[in-house]
């Protein structure tokens, strides 16, 4: 997971494994299996700036709960008006092989629609994230290569190398620090055939209910000039999220309570 | 009455709330809705304008905790079909979800089915036919006043719905350019009578019973639906004289039919396939002749269509609809079997802001169609225009009678 749209969370109690060099997938298995929580609510408010400076303003309710290695979310669209209400609905599978299940529910269609687990690399209401880059992606869908160490804003991070395993997949490869003291990712780059696409970085971050959290970043896409940041709000964690808003009946009533 | 009930299931609620120290009025109600101006043109002479309309619609909802109440009102000033103009309640109702249930009453949309812009099982919710299928389908819908009762498993759920008011499909009238008048030979006089609804008692209500579930990689559903037809059958009674002419006196009624669906939806890869098939059992077809009565029969309606989202924005989805007749007979107006397809392709552009869209209906038989080709561009997150062409081609069937209503047509929404 690089930038999980949930929240951003680094445990406390990680071992530190500078005993023994490290290899790009141990670093990517810590950062993914960094403990945050067994469930975590939070607002999401994203601003899109184009080059001009114009503004874009998406809000978001976001809920998450884990089920073993897998997870169940839910979004719920705030803003804009004419999106608000919208809510979508994912169970994501820890197994590669296994697709993931999703729904969405349209209000002015006042139904729920089965929808495919396949549009991770379209962007997320033209945001410069994709749906790929604010999801779950399973650390096996890429190859990792530890680059070195750097420091990013004065943390020291491990550098490493993702390149996807899938070759249709948008990204030739990928260039992110991970903390070494939060193991949260602070920096990211990403290539297409063309080269630099993208860069990602973490603006604010703080530890909420005992782990590390982010509260402010960006994505910039220097080839449009177009940059998304995102702002988390009302972050909760444990809080005992219900099974049942999880389920397809919930989103279906055109509320999530 | 609703509207009313609805105040007073607020107020009583929120003065237990408030006085219990929960949050005010201000976090608990919201209000919001939209304003649209459409106009069009029509393609060929007279060129007159089909569409010509301001419409709003205002929503106030208020989440008491278990209980959630929401009003929609609509208000329409239409120059092309003047009975559309004025104000409207579209939905009023309260709902109470509990751990594993809820329910909800009053008046409301109920969408069943897993296709797009074709309705096989989802007839719970009567259509609105004063502009043909030009208009958006949430534009389509008509409420019920109704209550429906879930009971939510962790896989399964179970749904029912009671619906003691009967409300029929509304069908374009006299002056409306989407009316379809009969053809009427020179000597038939042609009388009607009103049109006979059921009335309101407990053993004309209607039912439905739905079982859903929502597994990994599968969604089915079940349904039986105890209903009226939305459309009345016209029977007429034929009387003649000894000069040759003949009268028909039209006696539209609505009927009692039960239909039993089944649905379901299957994501694979970039694909969801989707089914639906509804069994009618009791439904009048109309004849061919004019002198002809309705006939009662069983048919089976069936629905298989894919979305395929092949990524960049790209949305196609393609649909093959049909009818089978059982027991047809040749002098029913409808073939023993009828099938049509649908095909709707649309990209969004310029970080969304942008979509082209083209939805296509085929009738095979017929060879008629009906394509929207639409463009709809997002001025501010708020303000939306759009513009299309509706065409219509073919020489008969559903879609080629309204050959000379092909229309450009423009829109501005507005969101708050």
């Amino acid at each position: 997971m690089l930038v999980a749209v949930v929240l951003f969370t680094a445990g406390l109690d990680v071992l530190h494994a500078d005993q023994k060099p490290m290899t790009g997938r141990e670093v990517m298995v810590l950062e993914e299996e960094r403990p945050d929580g067994d469930d975590r609510t939070s607002v999401l408010k994203m601003t899109l700036i184009n080059k001009r400076g114009s503004r874009r303003v998406r809000e978001i309710s976001s809920y998450s709960k884990d089920y073993g290695k897998d997870k169940k979310s839910v979004m719920v669209f705030d803003r804009p008006a004419d999106v608000k209400g919208t809510a979508f609905l994912s169970w994501e599978y820890d197994d590669p092989s296994r697709e993931d299940d999703k729904w969405l529910y349209m209000p002015a269609m006042k139904k729920v629609r089965r929808i495919s687990g396949a549009s991770k690399n379209e962007y997320f209401m033209g945001s410069d994230f994709t749906y790929d880059d604010m999801g779950d992606r399973n650390v096996d869908e890429d190859s990792h290569k530890l680059l070195g160490e750097e420091s990013v804003d004065g943390h020291l991070c491990w550098k490493v190398e993702s390149v996807p395993i899938d070759p249709d997949d948008m990204y030739t490869r990928k260039v992110i620090w991970v903390s070494r003291d939060m193991h949260m990712v602070l920096k990211a780059e990403y290539y297409d055939k063309d080269g630099l696409l993208k860069v990602y970085r973490v603006l604010d971050f703080d530890r909420v209910g005992g782990f590390w959290t982010q509260r402010h970043s960006e994505m910039e896409n220097v080839v449009r000039k177009h940059r998304t940041v995102m702002e988390f709000s009302a972050i909760q964690y444990d809080t005992g999220l219900e099974d049942g808003l999880f389920k397809v009946s919930s989103i279906q009533r055109g509320r999530v309570r | 009455m609703l509207p009313a009930a609805l105040v007073v299931a607020v107020e009583l609620l929120g003065g237990t709330l408030a006085s219990a120290g929960e949050p005010g009025w201000a976090d608990r109600i919201e209000v919001d809705g939209w304003v649209e101006g459409a106009r069009s043109v029509r393609i060929g002479s007279p060129h007159d304008a089909l569409m010509s309309r301001l419409w709003g619609r205002l929503k106030l909802s208020a989440d008491i905790g278990d209980v959630y109440g929401h009003v929609a009102v609509d208000a329409q000033q239409n120059w092309r079909v003047e009975d559309e103009t004025g104000l409207d309640l579209h939905e009023a109702w309260v709902e109470y979800a509990a751990d594993g249930w809820d329910v909800r009453v009053g008046r409301q949309v109920i969408i069943w089915g897993k296709a797009d812009g074709v309705q096989i099982t989802d007839i719970v919710s009567p259509p609105d036919y004063t502009e043909f299928i030009t208009r958006d389908l949430e534009e389509i819908r008509l409420p019920v006043d109704a209550a429906k009762f879930r009971l939510l498993g962790d896989k399964i759920d179970v749904e029912l719905i009671w619906i003691p008011v009967f409300k029929a499909a509304v069908l374009p009238s006299a002056g409306n350019p989407w009316a379809v008048e009969p053809e009427i030979p020179e000597e038939v006089r042609v009388t009607a009578s009103s049109v006979e609804k059921p009335e309101v008692s407990l053993e004309n209500s209607e039912i439905a019973l739905k079982v859903s579930a929502f597994l990994s990689g599968l969604d089915v559903a079940a349904s039986v639906f105890h209903t009226w037809d939305d459309n009345p059958a016209m029977h007429r009674t034929i009387t003649g004289d000894d000069e040759g002419e003949v009268e028909i006196h039209f006696s539209p009624k609505h009927h009692r039919m039960t239909v039993f669906g089944l649905e379901f939806s299957r994501p694979l890869a970039d694909f969801v396939f989707r089914g639906e098939v509804a069994y009618y059992l009791g439904r009048f077809f109309e004849p061919q002749s004019i002198t002809g009565n309705p006939l009662e029969k069983n048919a089976l309606q069936w629905l298989g269509g894919v979305d395929w989202t092949p990524g960049n924005d790209w949305s196609v989805i393609a649909q093959l609809t049909g009818t089978a007749v059982v027991d047809h007979e040749s002098e029913m107006a409808v073939e023993k079997h009828a099938m049509s397809a649908t095909l709707h392709v649309s990209k969004k552009l310029m970080r969304q802001t942008l979509t082209l869209s083209n939805m296509l209906y085929y009738d095979v038989r017929e060879q008629d169609f009906f394509d929207r080709i639409k463009t709809e561009y997002a001025v501010t997150d708020d303000l939306h225009l759009l513009a299309g062409v509706d065409v219509f081609g073919g020489s008969g069937g559903s879609f080629g009678r309204y050959r000379d209503n092909s229309q450009v047509w423009v829109k501005a929404k507005y969101n708050f």
